[in-house]
């Protein structure tokens, strides 16, 4: 008995000894070395302020930062600002900043940085900027750590837009008084993340290193970050293969190559660090004009279209059948609801005939009931075996369509400014929050001619307006989930696209880059944690 | 007429023939480049995945597309007059710099190809003359053919599976080591290992027309009359070819080696897209999908100057190579 004691006491000891003496950097991050990433295309400038475009937000992401980052349940953490309160109104954000963070100039980093920036550059020069920020009216600056954002009207969604992609926070100092689209610091940026501009050879590639003078104690890992750029899909998969570059994600490597690149003993592949993007690829219906003003003649398409093999066949198996407008990457918030009418059924062709033998789309000669033309998303290989597959199970229904394919300006400019389609494939974003990435593809005020990436189906309802505007504004994570899952009812039943699946892009990375992916924000992110594993 | 004090009032006149020439070639890649669908506005917001109407308008304004095309026709003409390239607002860089930073590595790339292809071209197609219908002969045409009808992008991928990816022994693309930042000599050296395989991939296609250019040339040159002097006159094999023959036989090849470095300028955009070279045809060929005017513009203009300066070249090297032929 007295001996049980004694040993168990022991061990207890040496259990405690263990934890106390043992060495904390046990798996601890190493630091030094560079990583290399494939960034494609190249982008055009570092201008993160003036465009969201990906490339351009995969290198900028590193160099400036935002208010907030986000964890993978979609809440937000701090990033330059280490707390905030939202007032019970919902009119009334207070952000207190973080202490000692610089510019890479050397300059600090203050709350006039804050204000200048989302009032006189994402307000005015940011693509989504003016709707993001449309009811911040002024911002208040009691000092130096404090800056007060005050609304017109509450803003749910402002919370989910303040990631360094988003919306990065520029210094004023270098910036106020100048013409901010023609800036020099568009090709050479100055931010407060962990890695600092160095420079850019054209047409091969982008030099960042580390900033010893990070706020963040003791990081960034990496000594440095290569961004490389490689036209051509299958050099860069040789270019990964070889270990010449160590990551890339988005659709740097096709979807077919992934699969042969997971098999090598050094990769590693994720489908995680897009939950902030939601892509879903989509059919959009012209709804103007017949035959697809008609709703059963749309909802047929939707039955027809086999979710499984367009993911299985052309995206090799990466994806996820959607359901409706709103991501299934929104269910950890409460956005999303599978209970709306389900067209991935077994029998979607019979389903389909059905509908369109009761619209009065009769089969004539050769079996065909009527013609169209499918305009293609003019963004590569399996865009066109997307349009092939839709082109064959058309046929089975009897519609009889002919593929036309485009370049991006010309598509672009058909869609949005012409109206000139009645069947497109298409794939947008849900981005971070409904409001910013959903709204604009159903509210009847997002049918604006000329403007890229909104409401080209020209489909609206009065009762959906009417359920965005509510949720727009309402602050009540409940509430607004109940109306967006009415919302997604309504819609799904109204079919003004097809939602076939969420894409799932593949981030590959050889195994020795640790901590590459850390957040919803994926390739996004500042890779401040991100280390070499050598 | 000819000789060389005709030479220099020559190319100074043959030069002031070219600028209205150059004129016209502008107006007219402008005015083509304008027929096509989309702006880059639209491009810009395309690739940002969102925009407001008001920064489309932002945007449009900026690049003076608001304007009516006769006046931004005007505008263009106007600054070419001063030779000012513009500004490329896509990359927010002036077209000059953006043109420069790319002209090193596509002449590198283009006159390593044309020494390769002409030299190894006008090797193997002589060898291939005096072997006339044997194997020698049959060999080089076969080898020819076939490299000349292969595609050149699977090429240059095969050549990095093979000498990359498998052996191990070169680079797969770009033009230097990222990440080592090498300088001095060792930075020579190794873009010199990342020019073997795009500049083999370029020189094969190439080499093929060449070779079978000048087997054609030099058999064609072996039965003339001087040749039979020549060869009554007691010269030996190999005197008659590389004196007489060659010089005339080079002739054809000379003149399609000038017509194709107007074509290597922008028609490596495959192998510089396959070895992410990062030359002029592939800025071309992006610009023009972005709609980038003013760059490609700039990148026509110097095509232009390049394609008439190059035909002047030929014109005086053939007068170099043939004093009858008069200038």
């Amino acid at each position: 008995m007295r001996l049980t004691r004694l040993l168990a006491s022991a061990v207890l000891v040496a259990v405690v000894l263990a934890l106390v003496l043992s060495p904390h950097d046990v798996t601890a991050q190493k630091r030094g070395g560079t990583l290399v990433m494939l960034v494609q295309p190249e982008p055009p400038t570092l201008a993160g302020y003036l465009s969201t475009s990906g490339p351009i937000g995969q290198v900028t992401s590193k160099i400036y930062e935002g208010l907030l980052e986000y964890d993978f349940n979609l809440k937000p953490i701090p990033g330059l600002a280490q707390s905030w309160t939202v007032s019970a109104d919902g009119k009334t954000i207070s952000f207190t900043l973080q202490k000692g963070v610089k510019f890479h100039d050397g300059q600090p980093f203050t709350s006039a940085d804050v204000k200048f920036t989302v009032l006189e550059v994402l307000k005015k020069v940011h693509p989504r900027g003016p709707a993001t920020f449309r009811e911040v009216t002024e911002i208040e600056t009691p000092d130096a750590q404090t800056a007060v954002f005050k609304l017109a009207s509450p803003a749910p969604y402002l919370m989910m837009a303040l990631s360094g992609y988003e919306s990065p926070i520029l210094p004023k100092h270098l910036f106020e008084g100048t013409d901010l689209k023609a800036s020099k610091y568009a090709n050479a940026p100055v931010g407060t993340g962990p890695f600092k501009f160095v420079e850019w050879q054209r047409g091969q590639y982008m030099r960042l290193d580390r900033n010893p003078d990070y706020w963040k104690k003791d990081r960034p890992y990496l000594d440095r970050l290569v961004a490389r750029f490689v036209a051509d899909s299958a050099t860069r998969t040789a270019v990964l293969e070889k270990g010449e570059a160590q990551a890339a994600g988005f659709a740097a490597i096709p979807w077919s190559d992934v699969k042969t690149l997971a098999k090598l003993p050094q990769m590693e592949t994720t489908t995680k660090g897009y939950e902030m993007s939601s892509p879903i690829v989509q059919l959009d219906f012209n709804t103007r004009k017949a035959p697809f003003d008609n709703v059963k003649v749309r909802q047929a398409v939707s039955y027809a279209v086999s979710r499984p093999a367009v993911i299985e066949r052309v995206w090799f198996g990466w994806g996820k059948p959607a359901t409706g407008p709103i991501s299934s990457n929104f269910a950890p918030v409460g956005f999303y609801t599978p209970q709306v009418h389900r067209y991935n059924v077994p029998n979607g062709i019979e389903m389909a005939n059905k509908l369109l033998d009761e619209a009065g789309f009769k089969r004539g000669a050769g079996g065909i009931r009527f013609e169209i033309v499918h305009d293609q998303t003019p963004y590569g290989e399996e865009w066109q075996r997307y349009g092939e597959y839709v082109q064959q199970v058309l046929a089975e229904i009897g519609i009889k369509a002919t593929l036309r394919y485009e370049d991006v300006a010309t598509w672009l400019k058909r869609l949005y400014t012409d109206y000139d389609f009645q069947l497109s494939s298409n794939w947008i974003q849900g981005l971070a929050d409904p409001v910013i990435g959903v709204h604009r593809l159903y509210h009847g005020k997002q049918i604006r001619q000329g403007t890229v990436f909104v409401n080209e189906t020209g489909w609206s309802s009065p009762r959906t307006d009417q359920l965005m505007d509510q949720a727009t504004v309402e602050l009540d994570p409940k509430k607004r989930a109940a109306l967006y899952h009415e919302f997604q009812k309504l819609v799904v039943d109204a079919a003004p696209l097809v939602w076939v699946h969420e894409l799932q892009f593949v981030t590959v990375h050889h195994k020795q880059v640790k901590d590459l992916i850390v957040s919803p924000l994926g390739l996004y992110a500042s890779f401040d944690r991100a280390y070499l594993d050598k | 007429m000819s000789g060389a004090s005709g030479r220099p009032a020559y190319v100074i006149r043959r030069l002031l023939q070219a600028v209205p020439v150059v004129f016209a070639i502008l107006m007219l890649n402008f005015l083509l480049l304008h027929l096509a669908p989309g702006d880059a506005a639209q491009v810009l917001a395309g690739e940002a995945g969102s925009a407001t109407p008001e920064y489309m308008a932002q945007l449009r304004q900026r690049f003076g597309l608001d304007r009516p095309l006769a006046v931004q026709l005007l505008f263009y003409l106007k600054q070419m007059l001063v030779l000012d390239l513009g500004f490329s607002f896509r990359h927010s860089m002036p077209v000059l710099d953006l043109i420069v930073a790319r002209l090193g590595p596509t002449v590198l790339l283009m006159v390593t190809t044309l020494v390769v292809s002409v030299s190894a071209g006008v090797a193997l197609g002589l060898l291939a003359a005096s072997r006339a219908g044997r194997w020698q002969d049959t060999l080089i045409s076969v080898l020819a053919l076939i490299s000349y009808a292969t595609p050149l992008f699977w090429v240059g991928l095969m050549l990095i599976v093979i000498f990359s990816v498998k052996l191990g022994w070169l680079p797969t693309s770009g033009m230097e080591t990222v990440g080592a930042f090498h300088e001095g000599w060792t930075r020579v050296l190794d873009i010199g290992r990342h020019l073997i395989l795009p500049a083999l991939s370029l020189s094969l296609f190439y080499l093929a027309l060449y070779v079978r250019l000048m087997r054609a040339a030099v058999l064609e040159q072996a039965g003339m009359d001087y040749v039979t002097t020549a060869r009554a006159k007691g010269l030996n094999e190999a005197r008659i070819i590389l004196t007489h023959v060659l010089r005339n036989a080079v002739l054809p090849v000379v003149t399609v080696a000038g017509v194709q470095v107007g074509g290597l300028l922008g028609g490596s955009v495959v192998v510089e897209s396959v070895f992410a070279w990062p030359g002029l045809g592939l800025l071309a060929f992006q610009s023009l999908f972005a709609r980038d005017f003013n760059l490609l513009l700039g990148i026509f203009f110097l095509s232009a100057c390049l394609v008439v300066v190059l035909n002047l070249a030929v014109d005086v090297v053939h007068t170099l190579l043939d004093p009858r032929i008069s200038s």
